[in-house]
C-alpha cells in the first residue's frame, strides 16, 4: 500500500517538473524517480521481511536512494555540496556495515535465528 | 519603692566589705549583701556539679549527702548573714550577677521603644526575698540531712544522682525567689519543675513514678503557658520584665484601684494577673490544675517534705505576692484567686478526709493548705498568706518527714489500716511527737503557728468586703482539716499495737520494689488483713529511725512550735507582718484599711475568731477521736467510721476515688487529644503526604499509560517511521498544493 | 589569609573529598577527620579575627570573576548571624566523622568523601554573596545528600532519598524562577545596565519591584525554602528522610539542611520582598502555628523513636518561622537563634538516638524502655538534650523560643489587633508593642506547643530512658550481639566490603562482632561528641549576650528593613517618622532608662500611663 502511494507521488513529481519529452538526456526527475522508487523498495523490504541481514540491505538500498537524489540535486544545482555529502555517506555507510553485520552474527549466535521479531528486550 | 542599686565604686560599705575577699572585688561583683546572695546559686550549683561528679567517680559513700548539708548550711548562713546585716530588709537591693538575656538594638522612631530587653542574672533583695530564702534554704538543710539516712540504702549513683537533683532544686529555687525580673523568675519556675520531673521520677523503674513525674511536669508546663504569657503582656505594657520598673510603672493604675476607678485601667493591664495567677495555679496546685501533686508522692519522703509541701508548690504563692501591685491593678484577679484558693481548699480536705495513705492524705493537705494561702492574698492578707506559708513549711515538712520515718521502718507501708499504735513500739516516741505536733499545727490547735496563721486568713476574709462566703467555706475546710489530719493520728500512732510491712520487706533495694498499697483494692481485701498481719508481724521488726532523722524531726518540732512566736514578736501582726510591708506584697495604706470592717455575726472577726477557729478545730479533732480511736479494736477496723463511710455509699466512694476528677481529666482532655493526635497522623500520612504522592503518581501514570506503544519490535518501530514520514509527505503535498 | 578565609573554607572539604576518595580505604575516616577538623579550626580563627563589633556588616568579603559577561562572581563574605551558623556547619563536621566510624562499615570513602562534599555546599551557602553561588551551593547540597541517604540509609532508603530529591528539587527550581525574576528585574532597572547577581545590588535594585510582583516573588521564593524549613503543608518528607538517613545524615539534615531554608528566607526572602513578607506575615505566621501544634500532636503517637524526633523538627522550625514573621529585633533574634540551637540539641538527639541504634538495631519505642538502668550516661545526655529540646530555661532552646513568642506576641500595633483594644487606643504605643500583624493570640496559640513539645518529649523519655528495662530479643545480659539484625546489615549492596574497619578479621563471623567494641553505656568517643555540643547548649542558655550581640547587627538591619516597607499596618499613621520630633524623645542606650524615661514624657500628656502617645503621621507608608 505504501508502495502504491510512493509511485503516485513521484509520477506526481515528475508531472509537476515537467516530462522530458522532447530533451534527449535524463532529467532530475528520472533520477528523482529512480531514487524514489529505490526507496519505496527499500522501505517495503524492510517493512515486509523478518531476516535481519535482508533488512539490513533494505537500509542500504534506501541509504543509496538518498545518495542518488543528493547526487542528482547537487547535478542539476551545479553545487557539490550534495557529491560530498554522498561521499561521505558512503564511507559512514562503509563502517556501518560493518559494524551492522557484526551485530548481526552476535545475534545470531545468541539466538540462533536471524529472526528480527525474536528480540523485543526494548519493550516498554 | 526606693531601688538601692549598690556600686562597688561608689558604696564605702561594699569596698570595705569586698576587701575581706579580694577574688569578689577583683570581679567587680557590687554590694556586700548582694555578693552574699549571689553565693546562694553558686553554692547549690557546685552541689549539683560535685554529686554528679561522685556519680561519675562512681562515690558509694555518703559523701554527697554531708557534701550538700554543708552546701546548704553555707547557703542558709549566707541568707541569715544578709539578713541580719539588714541588707535589702527595709528597701529592696538589687544585687547584680552578670548579663543574662540583656540586649539592646537602640531605637527607632521614638527612641527606646520596644527596641531591648533586660533581664539579667541579678538578684532583688527584699523582706520577702529574705522571707522565703531563709525558709527555702533553712528546711532544705535540714531535709537534706534527713535524706542522707533516709536515701542510704541507694548508696551509689542513685544516692548522687538524688542530692544533684536535691541541689539543683535549691539552685532553681533562688533563682525564682531573688530574680531580679521575671524571666529569671521563669528560669527558676522551670527549673524546679524540671527538678520536680527528676525527683519524682526518682524511682525511674517504676512505671507509676515515670507516670507521675511526666503528669507534673506536664501539667505545670499549662500554667508555665499562662505565666509566659503573662509576662509578655507585662513586657509590652511595661516595655521591661524587671520588677523595679515594671512596679513603678504601675502605680498609677494601684492609684486607680484605690480610688475605685476600674475603667482607667486598661483591660489589658487587667489581664495581666489572670495570665500570671494561671501560672501559680499549676505550681501551687490549685484548681483546676492540682491534680499533679497527689501523684507526685511517688517521690521520695524527702522530697515529698521539700518540694511537693514546703517550699516549691508555695512558688504560687510568692509570684502573686511578689507581683502584688500588679494584682492590684485589676478588678477580679484576687476575687478570683480567693475563690480558686477557697474551692480547692474545701474539695482537697473532702478527698483528703476519705484516703488511706498517709502520704497522699499529707498530699491533699497541702492543697487545701495552698488554698489558704491564696484565699488569704485573695482577701488582701498577704500577711497571713505568708505567714501561713511559713508555718505551713515547717509543720509540713515534719508532718512529711514523720510519714517518711514510718515508710522507712515499715517498708515502704503508707496504709493506714495497717498501721497503728506505733508511738508505743520502741523507738519511734520522737516520730509519734513529732506527728502530734505537727498534726496539732495543721488542725489548728490553739497557740499553735497553724492555729494563728490560719485566723489571720479566716478573719481577714470576714473583714475584706463581699468575701464572708469565703470565710465560711474556709472554716468549715479548716473542721474538715482537723478532723482528717487527726484522723491520720488516731489510727496510726495510738491505739492498740499492730503493723505489717508494705511490699519492700525483702528487697533492699528501695526501687526495685516501691509499690505501696494505697488503691482502692485494698479496701475490698482488708477483711483478711489481721490474719496477715499477725503472720508478718512474726518476723518483721521495723527499724526505727536513727540520729539523723531524729535530729531533724527534734529540730523540725520546735520550729513548728517556736513559729508561733513569730506572731508575737514586733508590732501588729508579728514578725511576718514587718517583713511583709517592706515589700512589693505590701498593701498600699489606703487598701489596707477598710472603711467599714466587715463583721462575723456582728463581732469583730479579727477578735472572734480565735474563739471560733479553735471550737471548729476541736470538733474537728472531736469526730476523728469518737470514729477513729474511740473503740477502735484493731489497724483495720475502726466500726464507727466503717458503719459511717457504709451509711454515705456513693459519696464516700467518690471522696475515695478523688471525684474522679483524674477520670474526668482524661476523658475530657487527654483522650480527645489523643485521638486528635491519631487523627492527624492519619491525615499527615493519607492526605497532606498522599498529595504529595499523587503528584509524583501524575506523571508516572502518564507514562504507564502511552507505555505500550513501545512494543520493543523492530518492525513496530519501522511502520511507525513509514507512516510518519507518510504523514508529512502528505502534508508537505498539502500545504503545497 | 582573611580575604581568603571563606574561600579555603569552601575548597578544603573539597580538597580532602578527593583525597577521601583516592586514599586507602582504612585511611578515608582519618582523612575526613582532619579535613573537618581543619575546616573547623580555620573558622574559629576566622571567629577569632571576625570583628564582632560591626556584625551588620560583611566580613571577609572577597571576590573572585567567574562569569563577568553574565555578572555572576564567586562573592563571598559574612555577617555575624552567617557567621554563627558556618561555625554550626563546621562543628557539626568532626562530629558528624566521628559519629559515623562503627556506624559505617560498607563503601567508607564514598560516604566520607561525600560528607565533605556536602560540608562544602552548606559553608558556600552560608558564606555566598552572590546569588548564583548561592543557589548553586543550595542545590548541590542535594546530591551528596541524596547519596548518603540512598546508599547509607535503612530499609526503605532509596524512596526517602528520590522523595526528598524530588521534593526538595521542586521547590527549589520554582524559588529559582523567583530569584531570577529578580535579577532580570535589576538588569533592566539597573543604571550601569547588564546582569548582576551580587546581593548587596539586588537588594537594592529589588526595593522597586511593583508591588504585584513582589507577591509572586514572595511566593515563588517562599515555595522553595518553605519546603525545606519545612513548612507545615510541605512537610513530609522530612520524617521520611530523617528516618531512613543514616545518623550522621540526620544531624547534617536537622542541624544544618532545613536551616538553609529559613536562611534563605531570612536572607533572600526578606530584603528582596520585604512589603509581601509583612504583608503575608500573619499566614505565614497561621502556618507555622499550625506546623508547631500539629507536627507536635504526630509526635505524641509515634512509636518510631527517629520519626519523632523528625516530627519535633517540624514543630521547632515552626517556632523559627513564627519568630520571622514577627519582623521585630526579638522574633528575628529569637528565629536566628533558634536555627542555632535547634541545630545543636536536635543534632544530639539524632546523634544519640544512632547510638542506641548501634546497640540494638531497632528505633521501636515498643522494644526499648528503661535504658537508664544500663546505660546511664547516655541517659544523661538524652534528658539534657530533651531538655533543651523541650526548651527549658537556662538552655539554649529556652532564649530563643522565648523570644519567638515574644516577637510574635509584641508584634501588633494598635495593640492586640483590637482584641484588647482598650489597650491601645489610635496612635498610642505600648511600650513593648512594635509594628506587626501577628499579636497575643498568635504568641497564645504557638505557646501550646510548648506544653505539646513536653508532652512527646517526656513520652519519648519516659519510654526509652525510664520504666522498667526493655531489650529487643536477644539484646539481653551476656547475649549482646543480637543475630535478627545482622541478616538485614548483610543486605547492603556491596557484600564484600564488610569488615573494612577490621582487615584483621576478614571471616564472616566478624560481621556479626562488628559491635563488639561497644560497650553498654556510651564510650569515651560518644562522650567526646557530646560533651561539646552539650556545653554549648549550656553556655549559649546561661550566657546567650554574645550570640545575641553577634547577630544584632544583622537582625536590626533586617528589622528596620520590615518596618520601612511599611504595610505592616492597615492603619495608616501609627508611626512617626524619625526626623519629626515627638513628645518621647529619650533616646538613651539602656533601655531601662529610655522606658522611665519614655513613661516620665508621658505623664504630662493625657495618656494612660505606661503608654506613649505618639503623634506622626505617614511615617509608615512609602
Amino acid at each position: 500500500m505504501t508502495s502504491a502511494w510512493l509511485m503516485m507521488t513521484s509520477s506526481a513529481l515528475l508531472a509537476q517538473t515537467g516530462a522530458p519529452a522532447a530533451m534527449a538526456g535524463p532529467t532530475l526527475a528520472h533520477y528523482l524517480f529512480v531514487s524514489a522508487a529505490m526507496f519505496a523498495l527499500g522501505l517495503i523490504g524492510f517493512l515486509t521481511r523478518r531476516n535481519l541481514i535482508i533488512m539490513f540491505l533494505s537500509t542500504e538500498l534506501m541509504f543509496q536512494a538518498a545518495g542518488i537524489a543528493l547526487i542528482a540535486f547537487s547535478r542539476f544545482h551545479l553545487n557539490h555540496t550534495g557529491e560530498t555529502f554522498v561521499i561521505f555517506v558512503l564511507t559512514i555507510a562503509a563502517a556501518e556495515a560493518a559494524m551492522a553485520l557484526a551485530l548481526v552474527v552476535l545475534l545470531f549466535r545468541r539466538r540462533e535465528s536471524l529472526d528480527a521479531q525474536q528480540w523485543d528486550e526494548m519493550s516498554g | 519603692m526606693q531601688v538601692t542599686l549598690i556600686d562597688l565604686a561608689t558604696s564605702s560599705v561594699a569596698a570595705a566589705l569586698a576587701a575581706e575577699t579580694p577574688a569578689a572585688a577583683a570581679s567587680g561583683t557590687p554590694g556586700a549583701g548582694a555578693r552574699l546572695m549571689l553565693i546562694v546559686p553558686v553554692l547549690t550549683l557546685l552541689g549539683t556539679v560535685l554529686c554528679g561528679l561522685c556519680a561519675a567517680l562512681r562515690v558509694k559513700s555518703k559523701l554527697p549527702a554531708w557534701t550538700t548539708v554543708a552546701l546548704l548550711a553555707g547557703s542558709f548562713a549566707a541568707v541569715a548573714a544578709t539578713f541580719s546585716r539588714g541588707e535589702g530588709v527595709l528597701s529592696p537591693v538589687i544585687a547584680h550577677g552578670f548579663e543574662w538575656i540583656s540586649i539592646a538594638w537602640g531605637g527607632w522612631g521614638s527612641g527606646g521603644l520596644g527596641h531591648g530587653i533586660t533581664a539579667n542574672f541579678s538578684f532583688y533583695v527584699d523582706s520577702l526575698t529574705l522571707l522565703w530564702m531563709l525558709f527555702v534554704t533553712g528546711l532544705a538543710t535540714l531535709i537534706a540531712l534527713y535524706a542522707s539516712e533516709y536515701m542510704s540504702h541507694d548508696a551509689g549513683t542513685g544516692y548522687c544522682r538524688f542530692f544533684a537533683g536535691f541541689n539543683l532544686f535549691v539552685f532553681s529555687m533562688s533563682c525564682l525567689v531573688m530574680a531580679d525580673n521575671l524571666v529569671l523568675l521563669y528560669l527558676g519556675w522551670e527549673g524546679v519543675g524540671l527538678c520536680s520531673y527528676l525527683l519524682i521520677g526518682y524511682f525511674y523503674k517504676k512505671p507509676s513514678a515515670v507516670a507521675a513525674a511526666k503528669k507534673a511536669f506536664i501539667v505545670n508546663r499549662i500554667g508555665d503557658l499562662g505565666l509566659a504569657l503573662g509576662i509578655f503582656l507585662i513586657y509590652v505594657q511595661f516595655g521591661s520584665v524587671e520588677y523595679a520598673t515594671v512596679f513603678e510603672a504601675a502605680r498609677p493604675y494601684i492609684d486607680s484601684f484605690r480610688s475605685g476607678d476600674f475603667a482607667a485601667i486598661p483591660a489589658a493591664v487587667q489581664l495581666i494577673p489572670i495570665l500570671l495567677m494561671v501560672g501559680a495555679f499549676g505550681k501551687s496546685a490549685q484548681l483546676p490544675l492540682y491534680v499533679w501533686l497527689p501523684d507526685a508522692m511517688e517521690g521520695p519522703t524527702p522530697v515529698s517534705a521539700l518540694i511537693h509541701a514546703a517550699t516549691m508548690v508555695t512558688a504560687g504563692v510568692y509570684l502573686i505576692a511578689r507581683t502584688y501591685p500588679l494584682f492590684l491593678c485589676s478588678e477580679h484577679a484576687l476575687p478570683v484567686v480567693a475563690w480558686v484558693g477557697t474551692l480547692t481548699a474545701l474539695l482537697a480536705a473532702t478527698i483528703g478526709m476519705a484516703q488511706f495513705d498517709i502520704k497522699r492524705i499529707m498530699a491533699y493537705s497541702t492543697v487545701s493548705q495552698l488554698g489558704y494561702m491564696f484565699a488569704g492574698l485573695g482577701a488582701l492578707t498577704s500577711v497571713g498568706a505568708a505567714f501561713h506559708v511559713l508555718t505551713h513549711a515547717f509543720f509540713k515538712a515534719l508532718l512529711f518527714l514523720c510519714c517518711g520515718a514510718v515508710m522507712h521502718g515499715f517498708a515502704g507501708q503508707l496504709d493506714l489500716r495497717r498501721l497503728s499504735g506505733l508511738i508505743r513500739v520502741p523507738g519511734w516516741k520522737v516520730v509519734g511527737v513529732g506527728m502530734l505536733i505537727g498534726c496539732a499545727n495543721l488542725a489548728g490547735f490553739p497557740f499553735t503557728a497553724g492555729f494563728f496563721s490560719k485566723d489571720m486568713i479566716l478573719a481577714e476574709a470576714f473583714v475584706t468586703p463581699g468575701m464572708a462566703p469565703i470565710g465560711w467555706l474556709l472554716l468549715l475546710t479548716a473542721g474538715l482539716t482537723a478532723y482528717y489530719t487527726f484522723r491520720v493520728f488516731f489510727r496510726v500512732f495510738v491505739g492498740p499495737v499492730s503493723f505489717e510491712p508494705g511490699d519492700e520487706v525483702h528487697s533492699h533495694a528501695h526501687d526495685e520494689a516501691h509499690t505501696h498499697g494505697h488503691s482502692s483494692d485494698h479496701a475490698n481485701t482488708h477483711d483478711q488483713a489481721p490474719a496477715h498481719a499477725s503472720t508478718a508481724h512474726g518476723h518483721f521488726h521495723p527499724h526505727a529511725p536513727g540520729w539523723a532523722i531524729n535530729t531533724v524531726l527534734v529540730i523540725l518540732s520546735g520550729l513548728s512550735i517556736a513559729a508561733a512566736g513569730l506572731y508575737f514578736m514586733g508590732p501588729h501582726g508579728g514578725w511576718v507582718a514587718s517583713m511583709i510591708h517592706h515589700s512589693s506584697a505590701d498593701l498600699p495604706a489606703a487598701i489596707g484599711e477598710h472603711p467599714s470592717h466587715g463583721s462575723f455575726l456582728g463581732m469583730d472577726p479579727h477578735k472572734v475568731m480565735y474563739y471560733v477557729s479553735a471550737v471548729v478545730g476541736f470538733a474537728g479533732i472531736a469526730a476523728a477521736f469518737i470514729l477513729h480511736y474511740a473503740g477502735r479494736t484493731s489497724a483495720a477496723t475502726s466500726r464507727r467510721a466503717d458503719t459511717l463511710s457504709d451509711r454515705l455509699g456513693v459519696i464516700a466512694r467518690a471522696a475515695r476515688a478523688k471525684w474522679y476528677v483524674d477520670e474526668v481529666y482524661d476523658y475530657l482532655i487527654r483522650t480527645p487529644l489523643w485521638v486528635l493526635s491519631h487523627v492527624f497522623h492519619l491525615v499527615d500520612k493519607l492526605i497532606v503526604d498522599g498529595l504529595v504522592d499523587l503528584f509524583g503518581w501524575l506523571p508516572r501514570a502518564f507514562g504507564r499509560s502511552i507505555r505500550p506503544s513501545q512494543s520493543g519490535v523492530l518492525h513496530g518501530y519501522a511502520v511507525g517511521m513509514a507512516g510518519g514520514l507518510a504523514v508529512i509527505l502528505l502534508i508537505v503535498l498539502l500545504v503545497a498544493w | 589569609m582573611a580575604e581568603s578565609i571563606l574561600i579555603l573554607l569552601i575548597l578544603l572539604p573539597l580538597a580532602f573529598a578527593a583525597f577521601t576518595s583516592w586514599m586507602p580505604r582504612r585511611h578515608a575516616p582519618t582523612v575526613a577527620l582532619l579535613g573537618t577538623s581543619i575546616a573547623l579550626v580555620l573558622g574559629v580563627y576566622a571567629a577569632f579575627i571576625f570583628d564582632w563589633n560591626i556584625t551588620g556588616r560583611y566580613q571577609f568579603e572577597n571576590t573572585v570573576e567567574w562569569l563577568p559577561a553574565l555578572g555572576i562572581s564567586l562573592k563571598v563574605g559574612v555577617d555575624g548571624v552567617s557567621m554563627l551558623l558556618l561555625l554550626l556547619t563546621l562543628l557539626l563536621g568532626p562530629v558528624c566523622v566521628l559519629a559515623s566510624l562503627t556506624a559505617i562499615t560498607d563503601r567508607v570513602r564514598t560516604y566520607y568523601a561525600w560528607l565533605l562534599v556536602l560540608q562544602a555546599a552548606m559553608t558556600g551557602v552560608f558564606v555566598a554573596r552572590d546569588l548564583i553561588l548561592f543557589y548553586t551551593c543550595f542545590e548541590f547540597t542535594l546530591i551528596p545528600m541524596y547519596i548518603l541517604i540512598s546508599l547509607f540509609g535503612s530499609t526503605n532508603r532509596r524512596k526517602a532519598a528520590i522523595k526528598f530529591f524530588l521534593y526538595t528539587f521542586t521547590g527549589s527550581i520554582i524559588a529559582l524562577a523567583g530569584l531570577v525574576y529578580v535579577a532580570w528585574h535589576a538588569s533592566e532597572h539597573a543604571v550601569s545596565g547588564g546582569w548582576t547577581f551580587d546581593l548587596d545590588r539586588l537588594m537594592i535594585a529589588a526595593a522597586d519591584l511593583p508591588p504585584s510582583a513582589q507577591g509572586w516573588v514572595l511566593a515563588a521564593l517562599l515555595l522553595g525554602f518553605a519546603v525545606k524549613v519545612p513548612l507545615f503543608p510541605l512537610h513530609t518528607w522530612l520524617p521520611l528522610a530523617h528516618t531512613e538517613a543514616p545518623t550522621a545524615g540526620s544531624v547534617i539534615l536537622a542541624g544544618v539542611l532545613l536551616k538553609l531554608g529559613t536562611y534563605g528566607i531570612y536572607r533572600l526572602a526578606i530584603p528582596f520582598v520585604p512589603a509581601a513578607f509583612a504583608e503575608f506575615a500573619p499566614y505565614l505566621a497561621a502556618l507555622s502555628i499550625v506546623g508547631i501544634v500539629y507536627g507536635g500532636l504526630i509526635c505524641w503517637v509515634q512509636t518510631d523513636i527517629k520519626k519523632l524526633v523528625a516530627y519535633s523538627s517540624v514543630a521547632h522550625l515552626g517556632f523559627c518561622v513564627l519568630g520571622m514573621t514577627a519582623g521585630n529585633e526579638i522574633g528575628l533574634s529569637g528565629s536566628v537563634l533558634y536555627m542555632i540551637n535547634h541545630g545543636l540539641s536536635t543534632g544530639a538527639l539524632f546523634l544519640l538516638i544512632g547510638m542506641v541504634y548501634e546497640r540494638y538495631h531497632t528505633r521501636d519505642m515498643g522494644q526499648l524502655g528503661g535504658l537508664a538502668a544500663k546505660m546511664p550516661v547516655w541517659s544523661t545526655f538524652m534528658v539534657f538534650f530533651v531538655m533543651s529540646s523541650v526548651g527549658l530555661p537556662g538552655l539554649n532552646g529556652f532564649i530563643s523560643e522565648f523570644m519567638c513568642l515574644l516577637g510574635a506576641f509584641q508584634s501588633a500595633d494598635g495593640w492586640g489587633m483590637g482584641l484588647w483594644g482598650s489597650a491601645a487606643p489610635e496612635g498610642v504605643f505600648l511600650p513593648g508593642s512594635t509594628p506587626g500583624l501577628l499579636g497575643p493570640w498568635y504568641a497564645a496559640l504557638a505557646g501550646v506547643g510548648m506544653i505539646v513539645a513536653a508532652i512527646y518529649l517526656l513520652q519519648l523519655t519516659g519510654k526509652v530512658v525510664w520504666g522498667p528495662l526493655v531489650e529487643p530479643a536477644g539484646h539481653g545480659d551476656g547475649a549482646h550481639h543480637g543475630h535478627q539484625h545482622t541478616a538485614h546489615e548483610a543486605g547492603h549492596d556491596a557484600p564484600g566490603a564488610h569488615n573494612t574497619l577490621h582487615p584483621a578479621s576478614p571471616s564472616p563471623a566478624g560481621n556479626q562482632q562488628r559491635h563488639s567494641n561497644l560497650p553498654a553505656d556510651l564510650n569515651a568517643r560518644e562522650i567526646g561528641i557530646l560533651v561539646p555540643l552539650a556545653a554549648l547548649c549550656l553556655f549559649l542558655g546561661v550566657y546567650p549576650k554574645p550570640s545575641l550581640v553577634a547577630i544584632s547587627g544583622s537582625v536590626k538591619q533586617t528589622a528596620a528593613i520590615m518596618r520601612e516597607a511599611g504595610v505592616f499596618s492597615k492603619r495608616p499613621a501609627t508611626l512617626p517618622p524619625a526626623e519629626q520630633p515627638t513628645p518621647v524623645e529619650a533616646t538613651p542606650s539602656a533601655p531601662r532608662e529610655a522606658q522611665s524615661g519614655a513613661q516620665a514624657a508621658a505623664k504630662p500628656s493625657e495618656a494612660p500611663p505606661g503608654a506613649v502617645t505618639l503623634s506622626g503621621h505617614g511615617g509608615m507608608s512609602r
